[in-house]
């Protein structure tokens, strides 16, 4: 009784102490650090932590059970585990798995025509289209028979070629900078002060008036080719990888390249490039 | 009987892995949809299983050789009994880990039989030579483990640890050559020879060699291996914590109190080097791609890695409460202290590691030396100071650096599913419309790089150091009880073995989607609609489920191999009176 007397006043100055403690984080976090209000909400919570685990440190020693009482313990202390990692895994914040599935769409779809497996899957699905469609046209034609089967007729020879041509004009520079979204060169580089938090590649707000477009393509196809100024470091690390001339098509580059070559904000100190092969 | 139906199981397991390999020379074979869970989900499921069967069976018999030979050398027959019933527990988990290893392949021959197919024809001599040979030795050996124990005693007892040390070197081979196929799939060879490009290379003039010698297999060697040792320490922390609960008498109590706590030591001792291991992986990662670096820490993946902050410091919290509450049933605790320059070196150094690794980042030599400096500073000093906190005073202190270096730990730029198109200004715009929460502020902003993380990892191995030595004085000058110790210390060694398997879970997770929508990163595309990356609500159930299962059957095999054996026990328990705790 005792014991339990004291561990509630442990109990109380410690959980004082711990919403003092968690007050002057909130206050300091928001007013001297200026963190955004989340982060304060994580200091906070770390208060109440530290105020569980305190509490813990001086808790009365725990009476044993056993038999049925220490199993029904036990899968209850897994039950509850189990919900607080994956309330704890569910609470942060969740990337949405449709963003990514519609960027693999676009470049994975076309690496898959291109396998044998795709060229004989896209055939067999144009033939079973090409099967219903006639079909469907031949029980027309035997239900309306004169001009109007000559009309239908008319009709279905046209658009079932190929698809429309990948970039006209002004579109390959929309289509690069859906490239430049694809390949995730933002994870890298910057342009509009956005893009990669850390140093790992060059600003390219102005790279269009610092490269031509066949140089661009000589880095992207060959990295060692050129060498930003100011990272002679990341460049003998071999930071940019060598890999987006398997990844990517001739098109895909050219696109890419038309659109770097548009980026031509003399504002923005962009480091020059030095020509290393 | 009993040893008839494990083998039984284990040439089951290496009948699957032979007929899969048979299978997948077939020239068309085809997929199928499995139901329910989807085939990315049953494949992930049944993979992690059988890798944490696995890491079980390969990490035990490290520390249980290493105890039969401190039974042996010190005469103490708690250390031979401790490497007996851990043996017994591995023998049968041998067996679930060639079932479900032989399931695993199975499934991923029924699901994904292109990739199959392309993998093995790859690995020809490992699936179908190298690995089921050193399975089939590390049977032989491991039943002759068992079975030779009683019979290799007094003078042949070198000859039974050899076995044992026999045992372990295949272990580690068979880990090894698996992690070939495993590492190849994350980082296959980076420069192709003569110019020419990695597919060409890959599918024409590379050797078995060039493919297993990748960037990433020898981190994960040394990261699975110091892994396996982890979690096989917590596993036995789990089984001492089992029996515990069951024992009738305080001789098993202090005998199961006493083994508890050396799993602890064991999964603790080895997690101390698990972040710098993880950390050597991650680095190898990145430098093979530098994309991967991003998409892991600050993409798709960054919550991920969030969450992983969040276990370690649990981890970390649990086992020096663990420790806590070993020391507090010391007799005499009140009068051991240590120096008042161990507590402030201690208390400075998330921040001035920070500082350092900030201005000369890791591999510098300064990033090496000043941290030396600044403990050697406090260690020549606490000669000349003579000022002493007391043991209470000084495990306070620890735990409060516990909590703040997690906290550096979980400090990301933003609480955002992905940063990668953050602006500069930390403005709360997001390319993909995703909620924003915020981003620290630039002068802030060194707390969410690595260097803090750094800093913080250290800050948490550091304490548990000096718990573990306080500990260590403690038991020198106190007097222990073993069979005492607080009844919550069972549930906090049930509750590290869960985490233990649970971050296992999720740091698995990360490495295998790391490759995006890759099956062999760069080389393989995955074209099936299950591609992208799973969000960590719907995969922490995944964890969770896997844990669970895996729960359920380690928890079954300690029940059947040492509660209905006991009786058969005939080693002799320590007795649970008072002991001079320095006198062991």
């Amino acid at each position: 009784m005792e014991a339990q007397r004291s561990f509630i006043g442990v109990i109380v100055k410690r959980g004082f102490q711990g919403i003092v403690a968690a007050v002057v984080l909130w206050l300091v976090t928001r007013y001297l650090f200026h963190f955004p209000p989340v982060f304060q909400v994580m200091f906070v919570l770390y208060a109440f932590l530290g105020t569980g685990v305190f509490i813990l440190l001086d808790a009365p020693s725990l009476s044993p059970v056993s038999g049925f009482k220490a199993v029904a313990l036990l899968v209850g202390f897994y039950v509850v585990i189990s919900l607080v990692f994956i309330a704890g895994a569910s609470a942060l914040p969740q990337y949405d798995p449709m963003v990514e599935k519609g960027k693999i769409e676009k470049i994975v779809k076309p690496k898959l025509a291109a396998t044998e497996k795709g060229k004989i899957d896209e055939l067999r699905k144009r033939t079973e289209e090409l099967d219903a469609e006639s079909q469907a046209i031949l029980k027309r034609l035997e239900a309306l028979g004169g001009e109007k089967a000559k009309k239908i007729e008319a009709s279905i020879g046209g658009p079932t070629a190929g698809a429309a041509p990948r970039a006209v004009g002004g579109n390959l520079v929309a289509l690069g900078k859906e490239q430049y979204d694809l390949q995730e060169c933002y994870n890298c580089h910057k342009i509009g002060g956005k893009g990669s938090v850390k140093k790992r590649g060059p600003v390219l707000d102005n790279i269009g008036n610092l490269m031509k477009p066949e140089e661009m393509k000589e880095k992207l196809l060959n990295p060692r080719a050129w060498m930003a100024e100011g990272f002679e470091k990341e460049y003998n690390k071999k930071l940019m990888p060598d890999k987006y001339k398997e990844l990517m098509s001739d098109q895909e580059i050219d696109e890419l390249v038309a659109f770097l070559s548009t980026l031509k904000d003399t504002s923005v100190q962009t480091p020059k490039p030095i020509k290393k092969l | 009987m009993g040893g008839v139906l494990k083998i039984v199981l284990v040439v089951a397991g290496l009948l699957f892995v032979g007929t899969a390999v048979a299978y997948a020379q077939l020239p068309e074979p085809r997929a199928h949809e499995f139901p329910y869970l989807g085939n990315r989900g049953a494949v992930w499921i049944v993979a992690q299983l059988h890798i944490l069967f696995a890491a079980f069976i390969l990490g035990a018999p490290i520390f249980v050789v290493v105890s039969e030979i401190l039974g042996w050398k010190n005469q103490d027959v708690r250390y031979e009994r401790l490497a007996k019933e851990v043996t017994k527990v591995t023998v049968i988990l041998y067996s679930m880990t060639a079932l479900t290893g032989g399931l695993f392949i199975f499934v991923l021959l029924a699901t994904y039989p292109q990739l199959t197919a392309w993998l093995i024809n790859h690995f020809f001599a490992v699936f179908a030579v190298m690995y089921p040979l050193l399975f089939i030795f590390e049977t032989i050996v491991l039943y002759l483990y068992w079975y030779t124990w009683e019979a290799l005693q007094g003078p042949k007892k070198l000859r039974h640890i050899a076995l044992g040390v026999l045992l372990n070197i295949i272990g580690l081979a068979t880990l090894i050559v698996i992690d070939g196929p495993t590492a190849f799939m994350n980082t296959p060879a980076k420069f192709a020879e003569g110019g020419m490009d990695l597919r060409t290379f890959i599918e024409t003039t590379a050797t078995l060699w060039d493919k297993m010698n990748n960037y990433s297999w020898w981190p994960l060697n040394i990261h699975r291996t110091v892994g396996n040792v982890v979690f096989g320490g917590f596993i036995t922390g789990l089984i001492g914590a089992y029996l515990y609960l069951a024992a009738k008498n305080d001789e098993e109590r202090a005998f199961y109190d006493w083994f508890g706590f050396v799993g602890n030591l064991i999964g603790v001792g080895a997690l101390l080097a698990l972040p710098f291991a993880g950390y050597l992986l991650a680095y190898e990662l990145c430098d093979y791609d530098a994309s991967i670096c991003p998409y892991m820490m600050a993409d798709q993946l960054s919550m991920f890695f969030e969450m992983q902050g969040a276990m370690v410091g649990l981890i970390f919290l649990a086992s020096n409460y663990y420790i806590w509450l070993s020391m507090k049933r010391i007799e005499g605790l009140e009068q051991i202290r240590m120096r008042t320059t161990t507590l402030v070196l201690m208390a400075s150094i998330p921040v001035v590691f920070m500082l350092i690794w900030t201005k000369f980042p890791i591999p510098d030599k300064f990033a090496l030396i000043l941290p030396a400096l600044w403990v050697a500073l406090f260690l020549i000093a606490g000669r000349f100071l003579k000022w002493t906190v007391g043991a209470q005073t000084l495990v306070k202190v620890a735990f409060l650096m516990v909590i703040i270096g997690n906290a550096i730990w979980m400090t990301p730029h933003a609480f955002v599913a992905t940063q990668a198109l953050a602006p500069d200004d930390g403005s709360l715009s997001l390319p993909h419309g995703e909620l924003s929460l915020g981003f620290v502020t630039i002068s802030w902003g060194d707390l969410a790089l690595m260097p803090a993380k750094n800093a913080a990892a250290f800050t948490l191995v550091f304490v548990t150091v000096v718990n573990y030595i306080l500990y260590n004085r403690a038991l020198r000058r106190g007097r222990i009880v073993w069979g005492k110790i607080d009844f919550a210390a069972q549930f906090v060694l049930v509750f590290l073995a869960f985490s233990a398997i649970w971050t296992m879970t999720l740091m698995g997770a990360v490495r295998e989607l790391t490759r995006k929508y890759f099956h062999v990163f760069n080389l393989q595309y995955d074209f099936t609609p299950e591609s992208f990356t799973p969000t960590l609500a719907y995969s922490s159930w995944v964890f969770t489920g896997v844990t669970l299962t895996f729960y359920i059957i380690i928890s079954f095999a300690i029940v059947l191999t040492l509660r209905t054996g006991k009786e058969k026990a005939h080693a002799e328990a320590p007795k649970g009176m008072p002991a001079v705790a320095g006198a062991e």
